[in-house]
């Protein structure tokens, strides 16, 4: 039996600083740490299971729990699967009411990272002011579909319903507020504020190697510097119609994800302008039946949600459900690199460190 | 010094032996009314402040503004039953007693806005409550240790670095005001600034002093060893009820001691044109109080070691300059 020198930490599942369910077994020595293991699937539903035994449509719900901090994104990803299976094809507002709604949980996903690093940090007030700003656009989304944090407003072939009169009037006011918020007030909170700069410079760095080896995609793979964005390599929805910037960072480190993810949040909101402008007139839903049987088929549909490259496999068999549905989660690869990247690290970087990944453990254990 | 008043009043009725009792009970009296009641209004203030400054409304329900609220929170607190499982019953229980006994001990001597509004005089009333603000390294680690938690002992572990480092400098600030005023008696040190303040000859041991101040009372940002993101409430995370309510008073007590010290030993005290010196005192403690509240609801928390290199390096250095500045203006 080995024999332990120092303290052996369970951090979390149930720690109030590690979203959600993730629990991480640290080895620590005075206050560094030695050797960390993650342990996931505390939150594990099933879901791919659950797939096969529902209708197509009836699988919605389902993903709007899936990563419940950007439930657009991922009915707009389920959404494009089915459709790519059945091969309909959805009409051109459609796609825009796509793009504006998924940019727009975009933007909220980052500012609810912007909160809980800046909670993480001690730093209470940084959750609030995010939360704050994500309010504006949570009533957006309350507007358009009736729900908030589970909205269930894309369907199969287009979007349940259409979006309101006035919604860009108040689309637009509510993103000059996110933008002028970012642009002036966290400033003095974050993006400059010495003592944040200490604490996330060099800290849980990523660097491109170990990006690789891990397959970690999304804000913490541009973070080193690798600029891929599937909005731009192949684009799908109105991405190839709208014009914005890869943000990319340098170091790696907490700091860079930060920025990255801050940088991101402004360009969202030029795309929603752009799309908001060129909203096209028509239909916004392909009429398809609620119980509908796709031939034999595998289909495999990949987007860039929030958290990185999210991808579904899908193999059907003429049925009315799913034969087998695979789901690739971001979060999921970027956590199995905690392992060595909290090592050496203090204590108090382990909560940093966690939460610069972004992980929302719905969409890890599934 | 209040004491004396009240006896001089008790002993118009009461023979002499009785009146030093009845006298002894009317002071403790008033000093825990004091003590108890500091953490309930400050805490209002700040649950307001940080309200303001997170846009929030703060409490509103319970009295007027919700000044009841923090009331109704310390009688929450004692209703609450204590849990706790496989602790060392001896320092466990030991801490939070030492700790509420240490700020009615400060409470007790410190003037409050007048050279004869103290409780009980001690001709070194600064010396005194420099070692009832330091003590707190030992009663930290001995909280940590009697927990029987890992979060615990690491804060213990923390406080005791954090502690120890900045106590040196805490003493050596304070110990450069006392030999400007040839002093450390309160009352002479504010008497000595009738002409300059301190803290305009020494701006930099200001701000050294306030720093220092809110790292050995553990105030956010500096709130280290009881970080509650990673270590949920460090060397406290056991405690529960009244214990844990004997902490939060604690921790307002010291707080304002620290803000009245600042004023006293660098602001002038209750001196002032015009107005009253009370009216001063209040005004320039209400001031104080604001600014250094702010930090904990706009700053991150610095890391354990960067804080420790920090205060080694800088504010211990920086201070002993200062006192060498101050030697040398003496010899002058």
């Amino acid at each position: 039996m080995e024999t332990l020198k120092g303290i052996r930490l369970n951090v979390g599942p149930v720690h109030p600083a590690t979203h959600g369910v993730l629990k991480v077994v640290v080895d620590i020595e005075g206050d560094t740490v030695n050797k960390a293991q993650v342990e996931m699937g505390f939150l594990h539903r099933g879901k791919e299971k659950m797939a096969e035994v529902r209708y197509f449509s009836n699988y919605y719900p389902i993903v709007d729990k899936l990563d419940y901090v950007s439930a657009i994104n991922m009915e707009v990803l389920y959404a494009s699967l089915v459709e790519k299976a059945a091969g309909i094809e959805i009409p051109p507002r459609a796609v825009y009411i796509r793009t504006i709604m998924a940019e727009i949980q975009r933007i909220m996903s980052h500012l609810v990272y912007i909160g809980s690093i800046g909670e993480d940090l001690g730093n209470i007030t940084g959750m609030f002011w995010a939360l704050r700003e994500r309010e504006l656009l949570m009533d957006l989304v309350e507007e358009v579909s009736g729900g908030r944090l589970a909205p269930m407003y894309m369907t199969t072939g287009g979007s349940f319903y259409d979006l309101p009169q006035h919604f860009d009037e108040k689309a637009e006011k509510a993103l000059v507020r996110v933008e002028t918020k970012i642009n002036k007030d966290y400033n003095s909170m974050f993006t400059k504020n010495q003592l944040f700069l200490m604490r996330t410079k060099g800290v849980g760095v990523l660097d491109r190697y170990m990006v690789k080896k891990y397959g970690i995609t999304g804000p913490n793979m541009r973070a080193a510097g690798i600029d891929r964005d599937l909005r731009k390599s192949e684009p799908y929805l109105a991405y190839d119609k709208v014009d914005f910037d890869v943000v990319t960072g340098e170091d790696g480190d907490a700091n860079s994800r930060f920025m990255v993810r801050v940088g991101e949040i402004l360009q969202s909101i030029r795309i929603v302008r752009q799309c908001l402008r060129d909203l096209p007139e028509g239909p916004y839903v392909t009429k398809t039946p609620w119980l509908m049987k796709i031939p034999d088929k595998r289909t495999f549909v990949r987007q860039e949600t929030p958290r990185g490259e999210m991808a579904m496999y899908m193999i059907t068999n003429g049925g009315t459900q799913p034969y087998r549905l695979k789901i690739r989660s971001p979060t999921f690869f970027a956590l199995r690199a905690l392992e060595e990247i909290l090592v050496g690290v203090k204590v108090a970087d382990i909560v940093v460190t966690i939460a610069s990944l972004d992980p929302v453990m719905g969409e890890v254990d599934r | 010094m209040i004491f004396n008043v009240i006896y001089g009043e008790v002993a118009r009725f009461v023979t002499a032996g009785p009146a030093w009792v009845v006298t002894m009970l009317i002071t403790f009296v008033l000093v825990f009314a004091i003590t108890a009641l500091v953490p309930i209004f400050l805490g209002w203030v700040e649950r307001k402040y940080s309200a303001r400054i997170q846009s929030r409304y703060g409490p509103v329900y319970v009295g007027p503004f919700g000044l009841l609220q923090n009331f109704a929170d310390i009688m929450k607190l004692i209703g609450k039953r204590a849990i706790s499982t496989n602790v060392d019953r001896l320092p466990y229980e030991f801490v939070p007693i030492v700790l509420a006994t240490l700020s009615f001990a400060m409470v007790l001597i410190i003037p409050f806005g007048g050279a004869n509004l103290e409780f009980i005089s001690v001709p070194y009333s600064l010396l005194f409550l420099y070692v009832f603000l330091a003590v707190s390294p030992l009663l930290v680690l001995m909280a940590g240790w009697g927990e029987n938690n890992k979060y615990a002992m690491l804060g213990g572990f923390r406080g005791v670095g954090q502690i120890a480092t900045y106590e040196l400098a805490l003493i050596v600030t304070m110990i450069s005001v006392a030999f400007l005023a040839g002093s450390y008696n309160i009352v002479d040190i504010v008497n000595g600034q009738s002409g300059l303040w301190y803290g305009a000859y020494l701006p930099v041991t200001l701000i050294v002093f306030a720093l220092t101040g809110l790292a050995i009372i553990e105030r956010a940002p500096f709130d280290i060893p009881e970080a509650s993101q990673e270590l949920q409430a460090g060397w406290k995370v056991e405690y529960s009820g009244i214990r844990y309510g004997l902490f939060l008073i604690a921790d307002y007590v010291r707080l304002m001691i620290v803000s009245i010290l600042v004023v006293y030993l660098f602001l002038g005290g209750w001196l002032g044109p015009v107005l009253p010196g009370f009216v001063w005192f209040i005004i320039k403690t209400a001031a104080v109080l604001l600014i250094i509240m702010a930090p904990r609801w706009t700053l991150p928390r610095p890391r354990i070691d960067q804080f420790i290199k920090f205060g080694w390096n800088w504010l211990l250095p920086l201070s002993i300059v200062n006192l060498v500045m101050v030697g040398g203006l003496l010899l002058i």
